[in-house]
């Protein structure tokens, strides 16, 4: 081969396999392209545009202490002074470190014959005594939510559409549905007094109360403009005293309701507020009632989760505060057993705290 | 290959192939990705209603909103999501403050109306889009144990830009703003 033509043959090669590349190296260049528009465009935030504020609205220091941002103003962060009664805490069931910890959930509390504590939690009932040792325990129905005992230790049992009953050993002994064919109820609590189960059913916003065999006997709470409870947060409780007055959570309303068994009302307590420690806080309160032996009433509240105890006439006689309870709870289930100690049962922390009375003011006065 | 063909034309038409292939390859990627059928989304269980979905998104009225679970709703008279409930009250001790800066949250008696006790009424509350910059007020009052948790943040797809990548998700402090399938559609490739 000749010079020349060697010369020639490289170029030509040269150019080939340039030309042959080209459409390589423009690959190369769309997928260096494609690399670098997958790689993140990160945007630059904008400014935060200035917010109109209309008249009247409260300033970041008041917001600040809004529901829900973690401050909690109405939260009376000291013992309210000058109530008749005072409270403290005596002994604490359950709870973080406790071997009697319910593993997943407590529902319910009752106080039987000789003050026996019953609780519901995990699907099983468990009745200790009143020092909180257990005695006995026994499977419930699932999704059991409530509990009642009875006079002769018959253990009530609700769960979402039913009631179950069982003897004072555990053996179950009966059991109906509650609500009616096309109307389901939503059992949300239940209280006995002799042969008279009231069911408190949210689906319906009324009581339902009930015969020992299950026939219905009446309604409670549908005798008002709305013909039942306002209940925003699908929560209604029941109590009630030896004497038949049947006292229901009005949450919507913000108040406790007292009415006859025959549904007839007999007169309600309690208002909105923020502030005074009688008041009921937030979009719907009280969440919970129990009565004393004495005929007083005691409520449960969330977002300031504290316990209240009133007369009948809706007078506040004492507040025990929220320093008790995880403040995230939503209910706190309650009871009360013959000597007057109050059962508070926090949801959230699976415990149950016992609060005895101390002193009534009058004793505190006495010289 | 026929007998004539030589080394290079065999470079030449492999690299040529190579090109072609590659850079259909590279179309059809980008394609998919303009194509993809992912959409980002906030997550109501991971968002704490911060206010950086205001602030961060890249439009100047955040494509995030505040909406209202109608079936969680406790269509409250004293919601503390609407009002306020530290503000001063008025003479039937009902508070008069909003919670929403830009009035955005709206309400209206609903069923059987009581015009003398407005406890015995029902409310139900609707956010007003066009105002609403999704600062999450109402959400964070709304919050158990004040509400029901019916209000949540969402990012509205008529008005969300599909950025590269959402501005709000780079500075979202509980990584609450995902990437999901849009409604409607087949589930996207990888979800981040």
């Amino acid at each position: 081969m000749e010079p020349n033509d060697r010369d020639t043959t490289s170029v030509s090669v040269r150019d080939r396999l340039w030309k042959a590349w080209l459409p390589g190296v423009a690959a190369v260049g769309a997928l260096a392209a494609l690399v670098a528009g997958s790689l993140r465009v990160r945007p630059t935030p904008k400014a935060a545009p200035p917010r109109a504020q209309p008249a009247g609205t409260p300033g970041p220091a008041e917001r600040a202490a809004a529901p829900g941002t973690g401050a909690r103003a109405a939260a009376p962060a000291q013992p309210v002074r000058g109530l008749a009664r005072t409270y403290s805490q005596s002994a604490v069931l359950g709870g973080a470190g406790s071997p009697d910890r319910f593993l997943r959930s407590l529902t319910g509390i009752a106080v039987g014959a000789d003050d026996h504590i019953y609780l519901l939690g995990d699907d099983e009932i468990r009745v200790c005594d009143p020092g909180g040792n257990r005695l006995r325990s026994w499977q419930a129905t699932a999704h059991a939510g409530c509990l009642a005992v009875g006079a002769d230790g018959r253990v009530y049992v609700g769960s979402p559409d039913r009631i179950d009953v069982y003897d004072a050993g555990g053996t179950h002994v009966t059991g109906f549905t509650a609500g009616e064919k096309d109307k389901p109820a939503d059992v949300t609590a239940l209280a006995v007094l002799g042969t008279d189960i009231l069911v408190a059913d949210a689906s319906a916003r009324i009581i339902r109360r009930y015969g020992p065999d299950g026939r219905p006997r009446g309604l409670i709470g549908n005798q008002n403009k709305t013909g039942g409870f306002i209940l925003p947060n699908r929560s209604l409780d029941v109590g009630v005293d030896a004497r038949g007055v049947v006292y229901a959570t009005d949450t919507g309303r913000h108040q406790v309701t007292a009415w006859a068994l025959d549904g007839s009302p007999l007169g309600k307590f309690g208002k909105f507020g923020m502030s005074a420690p009688e008041d009921f806080v937030g979009c719907c309160n009280p969440v919970n009632v129990a009565l004393t032996p004495d005929g007083m009433v005691v409520t449960g509240e969330k977002m300031v989760a504290r316990v209240k105890v009133y007369d009948p006439d809706g007078t506040l006689l004492a507040v025990i505060g929220p320093e008790h309870f995880d403040p995230s709870t939503t209910h706190i289930h309650l009871a009360v057993d013959s000597r007057g100690r109050i059962l508070a049962a926090d949801p959230v922390r699976r415990e149950v705290k016992i609060f005895s009375l101390n002193q009534t003011l009058q004793e505190r006065e006495r010289p | 290959m026929n007998e004539n063909s030589t080394r290079r034309q065999f470079i030449e038409g492999s690299c040529r192939v190579l090109g072609f292939v590659t850079i259909g390859g590279a179309a059809g990627l980008l394609t998919q990705r303009a194509s993809a059928n992912a959409v980002y989304q906030v997550d109501p269980f991971k968002c704490t209603s911060c206010d950086l979905c205001r602030t961060a998104c890249v439009l100047s009225h955040s494509a995030v909103k505040a909406v209202n679970d109608f079936e969680k709703c406790g269509y409250c008279m004293l919601c503390p999501a609407y009002m306020d409930v530290l503000s001063k009250p008025d003479e039937h001790g009902i508070p008069t403050g909003k919670v929403c800066p830009q009035d955005a949250l709206k309400r209206r008696v609903v069923g059987k109306v009581d015009a003398e006790d407005p406890n015995n009424n029902y409310y139900e509350y609707v956010v007003d889009e066009a105002r609403c910059d999704g600062c999450g007020k109402c959400v964070k009052a709304c919050m158990a144990p004040a509400g029901n948790a019916s209000l949540r943040l969402e990012i509205r797809y008529s008005r969300c830009v599909e950025c590269n990548e959402c501005a709000i998700q780079i500075v979202c402090p509980d990584r609450a703003i995902v990437r999901v399938a849009a409604p409607g559609m087949a589930p996207a490739g990888p979800v981040r």
